[in-house]
This record gives structure tokens, sequence and C-alpha cells, in this order.
């Protein structure tokens, strides 16, 4: 797979910075974009662990909520300015992300699913029986938004802000994928003990790996805070683990438009379907069902494939012509 | 001992007996359906809620008799296990690796059960009881004991003691744990690999279903049961070991008789704690479990 | 190449259970030297060749290489210090095409690793600059083994184990397997863990017999072939 031309990042992140601007008359539309955003961020950090190394955290959303809840805590009960909450929050984030999975390092395939599964179990209960920082399943509500030069950052300001933190997301998981990192995730990804037998430190680009995806997930979950207002267990459980994974296997994983082209096409139906959660539930398992067994490559995965085959169907018939020649 | 000791002791006693054979059942489906087809089911919990919520309808809408409900969701369940697997299970048989996709597929159909209940049986009942399948009391000295109970204690001890034997000395269990070590082998012997799948996959989830309809008459229950249930239930065969089903019925047993001291003293939330953390133990220390298969 | 010591194993002893794999199993190889190792089906071979290259501890036994211990060591702390080995059944990155599993080889030495032009002299001798943008999994068997070659090769191992290096191929595929490996030796240390004797012959120039985890053989292939207790035990009176 040839990686993503310079071109075609440079036209997604100035297009990713227009469209707040385009959709502020719409307090809906643009809410809708500003979750979007959110969760892009939250794919590409999923898309580096599933798509890149190859294996599936669950304990994502656990992870995000951590940042979440401590961004409310450090800014609400300490004072702090926001911008030196999110870094010290999505930081406490990351090391919690290494110290849940360094256990789960030598676990391959299922059971690595299962037990990061069970750590996001323990973590959706922590923040439900510990409330004297949660607030338990009530939630805290009421999050300001970030603090600004002495005012607030709030509406199209947020959302431009939100959406600069995500095309950078973007732009470092480009990176990451063109650099010798990346080549040694996709090692190990491909066949973990071959890339260790040829000198690539397996745990340790795991451990890294870990790290880097726990810091996507951190920094998503403080802007989640402040820009919903209102946080709880819910809102960072199991089903929106599955939901990030879904948007990356669905759009394409290992790819960097894969991620984009999920969460563009899967992060607005909840907000367009509103109310009925259980449909929610109903469509994302069913997608969740439809992606593994029939579009193992996703949308951007099946689109390559396609391509490659009818390139190659025209160098098959040019070869053709040439042998009657 | 005083009366009120005996009490507890005998409640606590019953309580572990019946929870722990279902808990025992249900994780002997699930291993067996890992362990033969590499299919870990994390919507056996689901599997565990129809069943028992189907037997509801049976008796509170159509007001057929437990018995009779609960032969009927046998059927119906066997049926649909051969339609799952005619349908879904056996589009991976021969993929490799298969283990991760059928643990997202499952995700995704628990996802799917989880919604369709919240949009029926969430609006219809908070909670759900059957009527007694067998009415009155028997007296242990003090200690009353519903008779519908001591039935479904009973009849879950009867199918775990049949099921043992089925799998030690019928030839389908030979076979199946022919298939359990080692297929390519088994396929070798003469073993119709495909069909011991199939039979498995149906069996597991029979039993699973079966779980849930003696878990149905014999307490009443919400619907919050599906996940303590797949939850316990893969604990169980973690630490049991994937594919033993012998471990299945031991931790299970284990399992049951903790749940029930525990709740003496704490909420059922303390030993859903308890069996994460113990699974999770396993998991780091000895993925195999403590038993082999 | 000079005769340093690289692999120096004494009283190497592993059991799994209750089964006895390797039982106090001595070796030295030298480099420029090419060993190897012989041995029926569960004798003792894989275990030992695991134990060398990382995947297994031993039980007891002293396991140096170019005279560090390295027995508990990884995979690639092994590769790190120029010990590396090939599989029985060839692995490769099946899906990435030939350039990148190549290109994963020389990351461990990055810019301390072969320049361009030594890495392509390396390419054409092992026949697969042709075949560069192909996935590695839709290469014949003999061109993934060589492929597996050059990738050990460019880590610049001090000595390559190979395990079974011959197993799967043609016949005629062999005799060329042999050539290259004779042509191999030249670049770097080899290990051959073998099954068939020919190779063993014409490459060794001193062979260790496994039987039943223990070794009771070690000398150059002549006598070997010539030793009582190996015929008797593995070889049979035909290759007498």
């Amino acid at each position: 797979m040839k990686p993503v031309s310079d071109r075609a990042l440079w036209i997604f992140a100035a297009a990713a910075l227009a469209l707040p601007l385009i959709a502020d008359g719409n307090k809906f539309l643009a809410f809708v974009l500003g979750m979007t955003y959110i969760s892009l961020l939250w794919a590409t950090g999923m898309n580096l662990m599933y798509g890149y190394v190859g294996l599936m955290p669950l304990m994502f959303a656990g992870v995000a909520g951590i940042a979440g809840y401590a961004v409310v805590h450090l800014t609400r009960e300490l004072g702090w300015s926001f911008w030196v909450a999110m870094p010290v929050a999505t930081l406490m984030a990351a090391i919690a992300g290494v110290a849940l999975g360094l256990p789960s390092l030598r676990l391959k395939g299922f059971y690595f699913t299962l037990c990061s599964l069970v750590i996001q179990t323990v973590l959706t209960l922590a923040f439900i029986f510990f409330p004297t920082y949660t607030n338990g399943d009530t939630g805290i509500n009421q999050i300001a938004p970030p603090d600004w030069f002495g005012g607030r950052l709030s509406g199209l300001g947020l959302e431009l802000m939100i959406a600069l933190f995500t095309v950078a997301g973007i732009l470092i998981c480009a990176w990451i994928a063109r650099s010798p990192l990346g080549q040694r995730f996709v090692a190990i990804r491909e066949d973990d003990i071959l890339a260790e037998a040829i000198g690539i430190r397996v745990v340790r680009c795991k451990i890294i790996a870990f790290f880097i995806v726990s810091l996507y997930a951190g920094v998503g979950g403080c802007f989640y805070s402040v820009y919903i207002g209102f946080v709880s267990p819910r809102a960072f459980d199991v089903l929106v683990s599955m939901n990030i994974w879904l948007f990356v296997a669905f759009g394409g994983r290992g790819t960097i438009a894969g991620p984009i082209i999920g969460t563009a096409i899967l992060a607005p139906i909840p907000f367009l379907l509103q109310d009925l959660q259980a449909f929610k539930d109903i469509l994302s398992g069913v997608l969740i069902i439809v992606v593994t067994l029939l579009m193992p490559g996703g949308i951007y995965g099946a689109w390559l494939a396609r391509r490659r085959r009818v390139q190659q169907a025209g160098v098959d018939s040019a070869c053709v012509q040439e042998s009657r020649v | 001992m005083t009366d009120a000791q005996i009490l507890i002791l005998m409640s606590t006693l019953s309580t572990g007996l019946i929870l722990g054979a279902i808990f025992a059942l249900v994780a002997a489906g699930v291993t067996i359906v890992y362990g033969c087809v590499w299919l870990p089911n994390a919507s056996n919990g689901q599997f565990f809620l129809l069943a028992s919520l189907a037997a509801w309808t049976f008796t509170a809408s159509f007001g057929w008799t437990s018995a009779a409900a609960a032969v009927g969701v046998l059927v119906l369940g066997t049926a649909l296990a051969y339609l799952l697997e005619w349908t879904l299970i056996r589009r991976l048989y021969d993929t490799p690796n298969r283990n991760v996709a059928y643990f997202v597929v499952t995700l995704g159909l628990t996802q799917i059960m989880t919604g369709m209940f919240s949009l029926t049986y969430a609006k219809w009942s908070d909670q759900f009881t059957l009527p007694p399948i067998v009415e009155g009391i028997t007296m242990f000295g003090p200690f009353p004991m519903p008779n519908n109970r001591l039935f479904v204690m009973g009849v879950s001890l009867l199918v775990l003691v049949l099921l043992f034997v089925l799998l030690r000395y019928h030839p389908y269990g030979r076979a199946l744990r022919a298939v359990f070590q080692n297929r390519e082998a088994a396929a070798l012997r003469g073993v119709n690999v495909r069909a011991i799948y199939r039979l498995s996959f149906v069996l597991g989830s029979v039993i699973i279903f079966l779980g849930g309809i003696l878990f149905a008459l014999a307490y009443s229950y919400d619907l919050t049961v599906a996940w303590t249930m797949s939850i316990t239930a893969f604990a169980i065969m973690i630490i049991g070991g994937p594919g033993s089903v012998v471990g299945a019925l031991v931790i299970g047993m284990t399992f049951g008789f903790t749940q029930a001291i525990v709740s003496i003293f704490a909420s059922p939330t303390a030993a859903t704690f308890s069996y994460l953390g113990a699974m999770l133990l396993i998991l780091l220390f000895r993925p195999s479990g403590l038993f082999k298969r | 190449m000079s005769s340093e010591r690289l692999l120096n194993v004494s009283g190497l002893s592993k059991r799994f259970g209750g089964v006895v794999a390797l039982k106090n199993v001595d070796g030295v190889s030298v480099a420029g030297e090419t060993l190897g190792m012989i041995g029926p089906n569960g004798s003792g071979k894989t275990t030992f060749v695991n134990m060398v290259s990382g995947h297994i501890r031993p039980d007891a036994g002293t396991l140096q290489f170019a005279g560090i211990d390295i027995a508990g060591k990884t995979p690639h702390e092994l590769a790190e210090i120029g010990l590396c080995r090939t599989y029985q059944a060839v692995r490769v990155f099946s899906a990435l095409p030939v350039q990148q599993n190549i290109d994963n080889a020389r990351l461990l030495l990055a810019h301390r690793g072969l320049n361009s032009a030594e890495l392509k002299e390396l390419t054409e001798w092992l026949r697969l600059d042709t075949r560069l943008e192909a996935a590695a999994g839709s290469l014949t068997l003999f061109e993934q083994r060589r492929l597996e070659l050059l990738m050990r090769l460019v880590l610049k191992p001090k000595l390559i184990m190979l395990d079974e290096p011959v197993g799967g191929l043609a016949v005629t595929e062999v005799i060329e397997m042999i050539q290259l490996l004779k042509e191999l030796r030249a670049r770097c240390s080899i290990f051959v863990i073998e099954h068939t004797m020919r190779v063993i012959r014409e490459l060794a120039d001193r062979v260790m017999v496994l039987i039943a985890g223990e070794k009771v053989a070690d000398g150059p292939p002549a006598d070997i072939l010539r030793n009582k207790r190996v015929i008797d035990e593995y070889l049979g009176a035909r290759h007498a």
C-alpha cells in the first residue's frame, strides 16, 4: 500500500479547518461536526493500535475517560487553566494506558481483546463505584468551556480548536506510519515472532504504541468533557470503544483515509437517530458483524483492492495485445 | 448450632448448588464451543437471557405451564442454534485466527440483542418471574426449600452428569475431544470435522439456553443478568481452562458458592469484581487455565 | 575470518514435564567453520535450536555466543549480537512486498547496515532482484527460503542457524540450495540442522549427532558416517 501523499494530507487539513466555518450558521450541524472531529481523533488513535500494530484495545474509551474526568477535576477543584489541565490529564491517561496495557503485552489475538475488555469493564465499574471523583452514574454536568484570554472558548472558536487538534493528530499519525517506528508496527502486526527474530524490539514497540494511542484517547477525552459539558460512565464505556473500533474497521484499518471515511459516515448517525439508543445499538451490532464477515478491509480497503484488480486487468490485457503482434 | 445459623448455612448451600450448577452449565456450553469451533461467544449472556425471556413470554403471554414453556424454548432454541450456524458461524470455519473474528462478531450480536431487548422486554416489565414448575415447599429441618428450586437443582446436576458422561464415554464425546485436541489428527482418523463443529455449536448453545430456562424457573430476574452471566461464564472458562469441560464444572461450582457466600456480606457487584480480578490474574500468569482440555 | 569461538554450549539440559528433551549437550563452533547437526525426529534438535535462538530457557548448562552469556536473551537481543536463525516452516511477511520484507530486516542496523551497492549485490546473488514488488507470500517456496537468507544477511550476523533449509524443496532445488549455502559460507558462518545427509555431507566441516536428547558423536562427516552407534541408531546400514 503506498503511503498517503502529502498533497492529499494538506487538502484534507484545509477542508477540515474550513468546515466549521461553513457549518457555523447551523448550531445542530456544527455540534455534529464537532463531535465527529473528536470521534476522528479517537479513531486515529484506535487505528494506530488496531490498523498498524494489529491489536484491538477495547479499553480505549476507559482511558479516554480517565483524562475526561481528570480534566474536570483539575479545572474545577484545583482551578487550573484548561490548557494546563489538558496536558496533565492526557499524560495521566497515557501512563494509566501503559500501566493497564503492560500485563496484556504477552497476550495475542482473542486473549488480548478479552483482557482489554475486562480492563475496560473494571474502569467503567470504577467510574461508577468511586463517586468521590466521578459522581458515579449521575455524572458531572455543567462543565465549563476552556478558558481563553480572560473569557471562554466556545462555539466556533472551540470547534476550530478541536479541528486543529484533530488535523494535527492525523498528520502525526501519517508521519508515524511512514517512519521506521511505523514500519516496526506493521512488521509486528504481520508476524510478531519473525519481527522479533530480525531484531525488532517487539515489547518496547508495543509499549510505545500503548503510550501514543493513550495520548490520542486522552486528548479526545479532555475535549469531549468541555465540548459536551457533561460526562458520565456511559460516555466512556465499552460500547464507545466498540464504536470507535467500528469507525476504523468500517472505513479501512491500517490506512490514513480509512478512519476518516468511516468516521465521516458513521459518527453523525447517532445524532440523526437522536433518542433511539436501542436502534443505535442494533445498527452498530449489525455493522460490526457485516464488517467482520464481509468487509475485512473496510470501505477504503475494498476500493483499493478493486483499483488494483482494474490496474492488473489493464496490465494483463496490454500483455495480451503485445503477444498478439 | 442455632436455628438461625442452620438456616443461613442451608440457604447458602442451596443457593451455591443451584447457582453453581447453572454457572457450570453455561460455562460448559461456552467452553465446548470455544474449544471445538474456536468460537468465544461473547453473547452467551444474551442467549441465556433470551431463553429466560422466551420462557416468560410463553407463560405470561400465552398462558402455558412452565413445563410446556421450558420444552418450547428448548425446541426453538435448538432450531435457532442450527439457523445461526448455517447463516453466520460456518462462514469462518476455514479462516485462521478466527477466534478474534468470532469474538468481535459475537460482540456485535450482543449489541443487537441488547438493543432488541430494550425495545421490547424492557418496556413490558422490570422483573420477570415464571410460575413454579412444581408447587409446594419441602422442609429440611427448619429450612424451607421451595420445590421448584429443588427441581431445578436436581435437573441441573443431572444434566451436568449426563454431559460429563456423554463427553467421556459416548463416541460423539470422544470425537469432540479429538477435535478439541488436534483437528488435523482427528480429520485423519475419519472424524467429520465440520459436522462436529456444527454439533458442538448447537450442543453448546442449547446448554446455554437450558441454563437460562433453569435460572428463570428458580429465580426472578431482570435484564442485567445477561451482562453478569457473560462475564461470569467467560471468567469461569478462562480460569478453568478454555476447552476444558471439567474445568468449567469445577470452577463453575466454585463461583456459585462464592457468589452465595459473598451475597451474605456484600452486593453481587463485589462478586463480579472478584471474578474480573481472578480472570485477569489467570490471563496474565497462566493463560491456559487451571485444567487441561 | 579469525578463529573466534562463536557458539559455546556445555551441559545444556531441558525437560518438558516428564520428558527429557536435552541431556547434557556440549558443543562448540568456531568462526569460519560450518557446523552441522543431525538426528532423528524427537532427538532434541528443535529444542536445541529454539534454546539457542532465545525461544526457550535451558533448565541447566551454559549457553554462550561470542563470549557473551545468552541464556534467557530474547531473539532480538541475539540478533543485535549477531546470532540469528531461519525456520523449518519458512517464515516471511507474506502479505507485504519482498522489498518491504527486506526493509524490515534493515531496521535493526539502520545506517550501520549494508549500503545500497552491497544490498543490490546480495539481492542479485539470491536472484530476488526481479521479485521485489511481489507479495512475499506469492513467491515459490525456494524463493521464500532465499528471501529468508537475504533478510538474515542484512542483519550482518556472525552466525546463521539454518533449521532444515532444504525442507520441502524439489531435488533440483536442493542441489541449487546446497550450492548457494556453499557460497554463503564465505559471507557468514552457518550452522545447519538437517535431516538430509547429503546436505550435511557437502556442507559441514563438523557434525553433531543428537539421539534421544544426548550428543552421541561430534566430528567430521566422514567420521560420523562410520560411527557405529550413529549407523545403528539413526542412519541405517545403507549409509555406511
